[in-house]
């Protein structure tokens, strides 16, 4: 079994995972004539692999709980399909909000949604929904969206968003661009930086990764548990990544733009791409000093 | 860490390399005696797909027996199937259900019917995707053709020609580990060892872009209008990267690779052995429309 698979079977435990009943409860059994065709579908953990190959991984990395699939029906209409990630933990539900975020308009549903093309995205508490159609039309698309409306409202709570989301000034960037994760998988597949695991993000790491307005830079701001591991995670990212900076902290790469890398107390921050050195200096002094 | 990482600066450093080389490397190309070790053909037309995204069924035909016949240098497209399927063969043709962007059900009848003008019986054709592990045609296939449209992939980077057999497997996610680099191993496996005898990759309406597990968006196809054909699983996926990369680079307006970065076309030649990636080495036959090839 891979380490991730290994790690996320023993993190979860049955109080992390809503019961299949409690989750069909999340569902209406019609919305606007459409009606539910089918048995609900579960899939528990790695099961999520017979409904999606590899992109189960996405939802695994995450800490994905438990799956459930409802599709509803309608004659002469587009087949609605419904799925509801118990991810176990808010932080997790955000993170792949987050992971699939920048598609398309924001709708008011659940902490934070958008809708394209079909389909509707959202979060709310613990769990991550799609709802989505092949074709749009009209009749359609508003079924989505009250559907969507009617499951966030089932859900019921809130949960909170990460707290390093806090301390990063809203202004510097583009809000869609944001992704939060907490494995290195995730941090791969929006802005590729090594095979290995070279930042040592794992469960007990906060990661957010955003794009900045001001020059299109990407920003790497990861909170570890301690001020031990997170001087060894930079000395780990320095090491294999850009040895040659030594203790300056900067290096042109090959494609003649800068990356930076500074540890401030349980803080790591790396600055890729950067057209400008000195405005990606200024950016990690900046956030050096709002850091708490 | 005490092993070596692959890092993003290691593309860094081949794409920058390339960048110096480009021009030495067209020439190189245009050798006559430049050593090819694979070949495709690159067949495209205008028309295929209209401005509304309507396929025309006669020219996918059209193209795609021009294609084979050229590939295969006979006179004909049926010439071409005898040379790869014989009257006592089993088929199994792994096509590409994903709703989205699917094989397109008028190319998998245009296939089968060219079979079975071999002299293949029906009954011993059969046409799958996510069934193959249970189709008793595929377990008893001495042949294969392997077809599906490319397209973006939020944990391969693309799903082509070599992806595309992941169904092969009753455990897919041991595929899945480091951008699903390993899937040229899976033309190792039994059902599967050399009986490919054809690949087609669709590059109708690729899709160069996408956001999350479910992501399709119109907005992040275009109308290439291709198809890649061969024999080489590895240079048909070379090739069709290729385009959309270069796509990618159009729409973005910057150099954007594909996210996460493909590895396992590379890993397929240099690791697996079982074709070519290095894109130098690929002999590109066009035929059709040259507009906008971006290759």
């Amino acid at each position: 079994m891979p380490p991730l698979l290994l790690l996320l079977t023993f993190a979860m435990t049955p109080s992390d995972t809503l019961s299949q009943s409690a989750m069909q409860k999340l569902l209406p059994t019609s919305i606007h004539s459409w009606k539910a065709s089918e048995p609900a579908r579960f899939y528990s953990g790695r099961e999520v692999f017979r409904y999606m190959d590899g992109a189960g991984e996405v939802y695994l990395a995450y800490g994905f709980n438990r799956l459930l699939v409802q599709r509803y029906a309608r004659p002469n209409q587009e087949e609605i399909l419904v799925e509801i990630f118990d991810m176990g933990r808010p932080r997790s539900a955000f993170g792949a909000y987050t992971n699939m975020q920048g598609r398309g308009p924001a709708v008011a549903i659940g902490q934070a949604a958008e809708y394209k093309s079909g389909l509707l995205s959202f979060w709310r508490g613990r769990f991550f929904v799609c709802v989505m159609i092949d074709n749009e039309n009209e009749e359609a698309t508003k079924a989505v969206l009250d559907l969507g409306s009617r499951i966030s409202e089932s859900i019921g709570e809130d949960g909170p968003t990460p707290s390093l989301l806090h301390v990063l000034p809203q202004e510097l960037f583009e809000p869609q661009t944001l992704r939060y994760f907490f494995r290195h998988e995730i941090l791969n597949i929006h802005f590729y930086v090594a095979d290995k695991n070279i930042f040592r993000l794992n469960e007990s790491t906060d990661a957010v990764l955003v794009r900045l307005k001001s020059d299109k830079s990407h920003l790497l701001l990861i909170q570890y548990p301690s001020l031990e591991e997170a001087a060894a995670a930079y000395a780990d990212f320095t090491k294999s990544y850009m040895p040659e900076a030594q203790a300056k902290g900067w290096i042109q790469t090959e494609n003649k733009k800068w990356t930076g890398c500074s540890v401030h107390r349980k803080y790591v921050l790396a600055v890729f791409d950067a057209p400008a050195l000195i405005d990606a200096q200024n950016l990690l002094t900046t956030l050096q000093r709002i850091l708490p | 860490m005490s092993e070596s990482s692959m890092t993003r600066r290691d593309f860094l450093r081949t794409t920058a390399a390339a960048a110096v080389v480009g021009t030495a490397g067209m020439s190189l190309l245009a050798q006559p005696d430049a050593q090819k070790k694979a070949k495709v053909v690159l067949i495209r037309h205008q028309h295929v797909v209209d401005n509304e995204g309507k396929l025309n069924p006669k020219i996918l035909e059209e193209m795609f027996d021009e294609s084979m016949a050229t590939f295969f240098g006979t006179k004909n497209a049926g010439d071409a199937w005898k040379k790869i399927v014989k009257p006592g063969d089993v088929v199994g043709i792994k096509t590409n259900v994903w709703r989205y962007l699917r094989t397109p059900l008028e190319l998998e009848q245009t296939m089968k019917t060219r079979i079975m003008a071999v002299g293949v019986q029906e009954k011993d054709i059969s046409i799958d995707d996510r069934g193959i592990l249970s189709n008793p045609v595929f377990a008893r296939a001495t042949a294969l053709i392997n077809v599906r449209p490319m397209r973006a992939h939020n944990w391969s980077g693309v799903g082509g020609c070599l992806k595309n057999y992941i169904m092969f497997t009753p455990s897919p996610p041991d595929y899945h580990p480091d951008s699903c680099i390993d899937l040229g191993a899976l033309w190792k496996l039994p059902a599967v060892e050399g009986k490919t005898r054809l690949n087609i990759l669709l590059m109708l309406t690729p899709q160069f872009h996408c956001l999350g597990p479910h992501h399709f968006d119109k907005q992040f196809t275009w109308a290439y209008n291709g198809i890649i054909v061969g024999t080489d699983p590895v240079a048909v996926d070379a090739v069709g990267l290729k385009i959309i990369e270069a796509q990618r680079k159009l729409y973005f307006k910057e150099e954007s690779p594909m996210r996460p970065p493909v590895r396992h076309i590379k890993a397929a030649e240099e690791k697996h052995g079982i074709g070519i990636a290095n894109l130098a080495a690929i002999e590109i036959v066009r035929l059709g429309w040259k507009e906008d090839s971006l290759i």
